[in-house]
């Protein structure tokens, strides 16, 4: 991908924590509620730094667990503030109540999701097993390959939540350690441009709790009979359809963006040497980055291989999916979590049913790695690469990680 | 319309002397002598037992309905019926109208007659030994109350006799419009304080948040509009489950961190709304749904978390317990808890005997009230950091704390032993509390 | 074409405590009053006393013109109703003027009833039913040497008190044999006309008038009365001409339910128009008194607003209360009634009387003269069917100090 540089910002080394930060920062939130929690403290304390210099000009709020700083958040955002927090596995299980709420009261915010494996066993590492817990909660969910995408998706976050047609939060997932604390130069964008990019702030025009215009917010619904039942799925349908429209969105967004920095990420679904490629890997965050490597080398070596890197995974991106799968005659899902039930990696499952609602099936083989903060280096994603080119599909997944 | 003294008469308590009678026969005419001149008249009902008639002062007076010449009008600043000698026609209608026997024709005089309550200083309760006459004041209250709007729908689906929804409805007159409310899940939005299917049930923005996070959710909304420069009150009615159970922490946080909320906790010992389970406000063996009684258990096992000495113990801007039977006390509170928060946290414990899950008729909310205070099973005082602990209904002599178990349904079970325990728990509450007055 | 939510016709009790009822609980909505007076609301009952000069119109006035701005009530005077479509709910008042209403209430009282008397169309007579009729007869009254009252019902004997008080030579003609048939009976009667004999009024019972010629009043038995003034005070009934083609039913007054409904959706009745229940009689009448006036206008108003404390009108008690020269004279309920148990205490030398008739135990009627009782709280007695037998004797004895205990201990 050639990418052409439009307005060159100041850059900066920093890890994907500080990059996350500098982005919140860049779009200027006025409430921020902090807890903190391995590998996500180093992003909040660069945050409560910033606002403790005056770097930042956001209310900063030292609550006392997840559960309060996405309370917190919603009770700011109902009163009309732009919000963040960021949270990592345990912490989120701990936010999941305010969580599911989040989206169904339509209040638009970016939350970032330093994805860490869940208990037990005990482990504070990277893994995507708390995202993947929480996918089916309504919110937007985009996953990050690089220090800079972290940085910008965060800001396109906002533009994407907010959108008047969306209003529903966004997560910005980077892996815990990995992108985290993983050091790099990235660019870092120029205020005025955010500001720009962003527009004025509009965040509770449709639900507010305020003493200028009183209503009940989130009156008891539903219930068989009366006006209930039929409302009840008005407001789901209502969430259903934002999040199919902001597959829409996130494209329009992203190519604002690459319009103002130069920077084009692909919005949905990344397809890398594929055009020509006979099998490809799906992958999801900063497996990527190896993984592309791998696939570069195999090139080198004559193979035609080629890379579908996810970034928007919920809503899940069915037409680009298809798109670029028609392209190949069979592949690999590298998930970093695991389907219990299914016995496979939760991504596995939407790539099949992707296949299956735009008719077609090829052979998809699931791949588990990575999980709790292991490697996964150019030699698996090789041998994932074999496997696939084999052309059986095992019952169960391949466990990357198994032998290491 | 406004609420007006009156005075009282409490038949039980009248030995029938006759010195009520003197007094006004001597105020109306300057001589005793003649008591039929008297405005109260008290008669013989049988042996040692009175009773009496007088005139009611009332509100839609049938007296001024009936009368054609406009001599009878309700004084709309003091409450009186007067009477205009000027433009009386003497035709008697008005003793048709009235069914108290309050207005009656006084032949010495030639006219009608009827209590003028002296000018609001009653002759006849100054002499009265017994007790039995009274001048009562407490509609003070709703002088100053009555006509602030009512900012809750009228028809709210609490149970009859709840006290809960009689006392959300003084709150927000008293707290006003510019106000957001937080109603976690429980009896208060159950009632349809939030609304039902896109209706709702107050005429200012209130929220259903989690039974969990109240407190933060305000405190959030607060801080907002604290950053926007503007001055909301932020203010939780939640019920003892969304404070002192699952809704602790928040609180606790909220409280540590000095937001500036009102949190006011409406105690009915449990989950009243859902089935009367037991929380850690139910008090010690308490019937419950989910603390029966059988041959293994026989109620709560364990005593009620104190939650507002816990919340004093946070060194919250203001703390205070309540009843609705003291009203001057919990407005005064309220308004001290209103102020409060303004700087700091506050915090107000109102005791909510609840009818539907405590078993008694919803006709003795208040009586319950009132023996809960007089029997000393709850404490009311008001805390600040800088003062201290304040006893504001300090109770002596208290009822016997049976007197109170015996009224509610859900104690009826109680054997000597768990009333023991209770008398024994609630002396050292109280004699910690006194620790903390000044 | 006016809109409004209630449409009151008649401002005198009966609408006027209706008017109170429906405030009470709906403040805000559209409500119209109406009447065909030219005054602020006033009372029929005062209108003696405005004759005898005791009471002058402008201090009689029942509401203020700051009272329906406060109650947010449109006061239309010199609205008279001339019909009704009940169908499309629209009243078309004199002048023209339409308004369309949700609910109605007709309160619109009674007229003088005329009796068919040859020649009495020709003459020149009295009626006292409106302050224009009270002014008319007080400025009469002035240069008359003589009056004739045709009537010796309360409105003829308060008329016919008020003109010899001011020292005109009056004669009562009355076709029954005693005054106020209906409230009193004979010995209580003897002792109003003995008032009224000492005041210099003539009292001709028994009689009634043939013809009326110019300045007398020819008798049955041929016997003339001359007269300067002559009133015609022989009784009441409603006058319901705008009622015509709209199908509501109506016997002597507007019939009515126990809501005081009418036969007509949306459209209520209450006070001297309406014809209501009994209480202590079968079937239905036109009460006529004010007491009732107002329990009906009450009952009216909260049936229209819909308030939920209404209570169905349990049905007329007659009672009255009269007071002659100084003296009072009180009835409640009924003088007589077969297997009843009766007490009078009669002293002619004080000229005090009292009648109390039970029946079963239970209150029918107290009839008093210069004997002071509580009529409110017999009312309540007879209304509550209270059962007296453990009491009887005392209060047969004392019905005010035993009625007081009762009401202290039934409905304080
Ligand atoms: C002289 C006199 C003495 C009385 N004394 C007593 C007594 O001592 N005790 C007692 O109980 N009762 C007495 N009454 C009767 C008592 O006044 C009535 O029962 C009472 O006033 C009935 O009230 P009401 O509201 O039904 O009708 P009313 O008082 O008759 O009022 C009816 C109103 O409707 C208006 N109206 C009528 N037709 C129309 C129309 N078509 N359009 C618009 N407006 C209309 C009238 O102008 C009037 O304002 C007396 C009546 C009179 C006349």
């Amino acid at each position: 991908m050639t990418v052409q540089t439009k307005a060159k910002g100041k850059i900066i080394v920093v890890d994907g924590n500080e990059a996350a930060a500098k982005g919140v920062a860049l779009a200027r939130p006025d409430v921020v509620a902090v807890y903190p929690i391995t590998p996500q403290s180093s992003l909040v304390e660069a945050l409560s730094a910033m606002i403790a210099t005056g770097e930042l000009d956001a209310e900063l709020m030292n609550v006392e667990g997840e559960h309060s700083v996405l309370s917190a958040l919603q009770g700011a955002a109902l009163a009309g503030a732009r919000t963040y927090t960021a949270t990592s596995g345990p912490g989120l299980a701990f936010m999941f109540e305010p969580y599911i709420r989040q989206p169904g009261l339509r209040l638009p915010m970016v939350a970032s999701l330093v994805t860490r494996d869940t208990l037990t066993p005990q482990c504070v590492w990277g893994g995507h097993q708390d995202a993947m817990l929480v996918r089916e909660c309504g919110w937007i969910h985009m996953y990050c390959e690089t220090v800079q995408e972290i940085l910008d998706t965060v800001i396109m976050g906002y533009k994407v939540a907010e959108h008047p047609e969306i209003m529903l939060p966004v997560n910005v997932n980077h892996d815990g350690n990995y992108l985290s604390f993983g050091v790099t130069s990235c660019e870092l964008p120029d205020q005025a441009m955010v500001d720009d990019f962003l527009g004025p702030k509009s965040i509770n025009w449709h639900a507010a709790l305020d003493p200028e215009r009183p209503m009940s917010v989130d009156p008891l619904t539903g219930n068989a009979g009366g006006a209930g039942p039929s409302m009840f799925v008005r407001y789901r349908k209502g969430q259903t359809d934002a999040m199919a429209r902001s597959l829409q969105v996130i494209c329009d967004v992203h190519a604002d963006w690459a319009k103002r920095t130069g920077r084009a990420h692909a919005p949905l679904v990344e397809e890398y040497r594929l055009d020509d490629a006979e099998i490809a890997l799906v992958t999801l965050g900063s497996m990527t980055g190896a993984a592309k490597d791998c696939c570069d080398a195999l090139r080198d070596a004559g193979k035609r291989v080629g890379i579908i890197k996810v970034k928007t995974y919920r809503p899940f991106p069915v037409q680009a999916m298809a798109r670029a799968l028609s392209k190949v005659k069979a592949v690999g899902v590298v998930d970093r979590s695991v389907s219990y039930g299914w016995n496979s990696g939760p991504m596995h499952h939407d790539v099949l049913a992707a296949m299956a609602k735009s008719g077609f099936v090829k052979p998809c083989v699931s791949f588990i790695g990575g999980l709790a903060g292991a490697d996964m280096t150019q030699s698996h994603f090789e041998r994932a690469f074999d496997i696939v080119a084999k052309g059986d599909v095992p019952p169960g997944p391949i466990w990357m990680n198994e032998k290491d | 319309m406004s609420a007006y003294n009156s005075l009282t008469y409490n038949a039980s308590l009248c030995i029938g002397c006759g010195e009520c009678m003197m007094a006004c026969a001597k105020a109306k005419t300057g001589s005793a002598d003649d008591l039929s001149q008297s405005r109260i008249k008290i008669v013989v009902a049988e042996e040692g037992k009175y009773e009496a008639a007088l005139c009611r002062q009332c509100g839609d007076a049938k007296c001024v309905m009936n009368c054609p010449s406009g001599a009878l009008t309700k004084n709309q600043a003091n409450g009186l019926i007067d009477w205009n000698a000027d433009t009386c026609v003497n035709c008697l209608l008005c003793t048709v109208g009235c069914v108290y026997g309050g207005i009656t024709f006084e032949a010495s005089v030639g006219h009608v007659a009827k209590c003028d309550t002296c000018g609001g200083d009653p002759a006849c309760v100054k002499v009265c030994k017994s007790g039995a006459l009274g001048y009562v004041t407490t509609a003070a209250i709703y002088n100053d109350y009555g006509k602030e709007e009512d900012l809750f729908a009228p028809g709210l689906a609490a149970c009859q006799g709840c006290n809960s929804e009689l006392m959300i409805r003084h709150v927000l007159r008293k707290v006003g419009k510019n106000v957001v409310v937080a109603a976690p899940p429980g009896c208060i939005p159950g009632m349809g304080t939030v609304g039902y299917n896109g209706k709702a049930g107050a005429k200012v923005p209130i929220f259903h948040p989690l039974l969990t996070n109240t407190a933060s959710m305000l405190a959030g909304l607060k801080r907002t509009y604290e950053r926007q420069g503007r001055e909301v009150t932020a203010l939780a009615l939640a019920g003892d489950g969304g404070a002192s159970d699952v809704g602790f922490q928040s609180l606790s946080g909220a409280a540590e961190r000095g937001e500036r909320i009102l949190f006011i906790c409406f105690d009915n010992e449990g989950y009243m709304n859902t089935g009367m389970q037991a929380s850690s406000a139910t008090s010690f063996g308490s019937w419950t749904s989910t603390t029966p009684v059988g041959d293994k258990l026989q109620g709560k096992r364990t005593d009620a978390k104190n939650m507002p000495m816990v919340m004093m113990m946070h060194n919250a801007a203001y703390v205070a317990t309540a009843s609705s039977v003291y009203m001057e006390d919990f407005y005064e509170k309220l308004d001290k808890a209103l102020e409060a928060s303004k700087k700091g946290f506050a915090y107000l414990h109102l005791y909510a005997p609840c009818p539907s899950g405590w078993r008694f008729p919803a006709g003795l909310t208040i009586d319950i009230c009132r023996l809960m205070v007089e029997s000393n099973f709850v404490t009311l005082w008001d805390y600040e950091p800088d003062r201290g602990l304040v006893f504001t209904h300090p109770t002596d002599k208290p009822k016997p704390l049976e007197s109170y178990l015996k009224a509610i349904g859900k104690y009826r079970h109680l054997a000597q032993e768990q009333v023991d325990r209770i008398k024994k728990l609630l002396e050292d509450r109280l004699a910690m509390l006194k620790r903390f007055a000044r | 074409m006016q809109d409004c939510t209630y449409l009151i016709v008649g401002s005198s009790h009966a609408g006027l405590t209706a008017l109170d009822a429906i405030r009470m609980i709906d403040p805000e909505a559209p409500l119209i009053m109406a009447t065909r007076e030219d005054h602020l609301p006033y009372s029929p009952t005062v209108l003696p006393y405005v004759v005898s000069g005791r009471s002058i119109p402008k201090k009689v006035a029942l509401r203020d013109e700051d009272y329906f701005k406060r109650q947010n009530v449109a006061f239309l005077r010199n609205a008279e109703l001339k019909s009704l479509d009940v169908a499309a709910s629209t009243a078309r008042f004199e002048g023209g003027a339409n308004v369309r209403y949700e609910k109605l209430l007709l309160a619109t009282g009674a007229q003088p009833s005329i009796p068919p008397i040859p020649g009495l169309k020709d003459a020149f007579f009295h009626v006292l039913r409106t302050m224009d009729d009270a002014l008319n007869l007080k400025s009469a009254m002035g240069s008359a040497k003589s009056a004739l009252v045709l009537g010796a019902g309360l409105i003829g004997t308060h008329a016919a008190e008020n003109m010899a008080e001011a020292g005109v030579k009056v004669t009562i003609v009355e076709a029954k044999g005693q005054v106020l048939p209906g409230y009193f009976d004979k010995d209580a009667s003897a002792l109003i006309e003995t008032a009224f004999r000492k005041h210099g009024i003539a009292l001709e019972f028994g009689r009634s008038v043939k013809e009326i010629k110019q300045g007398r009043a020819v008798l049955e038995d041929g016997a003339e009365l001359p007269f300067d003034l002559l009133l015609i005070a022989t009784g009441v009934r409603p006058q319901l001409s705008f009622l015509d083609g709209t199908g509501v039913k109506t016997a002597n007054g507007i019939m009515v339910d126990e809501m005081q409904r009418t036969s007509a959706a949306n459209v209520w009745a209450a006070g001297d128009c309406a014809e209501a229940r009994m209480f202590q009689a079968q079937g239905t009448g036109v009460a006529g008194i004010l007491p009732i006036a107002v329990e009906q206008g009450r009952i009216a108003g909260q049936a229209m607003v819909g308030d939920h404390g209404v209570k169905a009108f349990p049905g007329s008690v007659l009672l009255n209360t009269y007071s002659f020269f100084g003296q009072q004279a009180i009835s409640v309920g009924i003088g007589e009634v077969a297997d009843g148990e009766t007490c009078l205490r009669i002293d002619e030398a004080a000229g005090t009387y009292l009648k109390i008739v039970l029946k079963d135990g239970k209150l029918m009627g107290v009839a008093s003269v210069n004997n002071p009782i509580d009529p409110g709280i017999l009312w309540q007695l007879i209304l509550r069917r209270t059962d007296l037998s453990e009491v009887k004797d005392r209060f047969l004895a004392d019905p005010k100090a035993v009625g007081r205990m009762l009401m202290s201990r039934l409905w304080r």
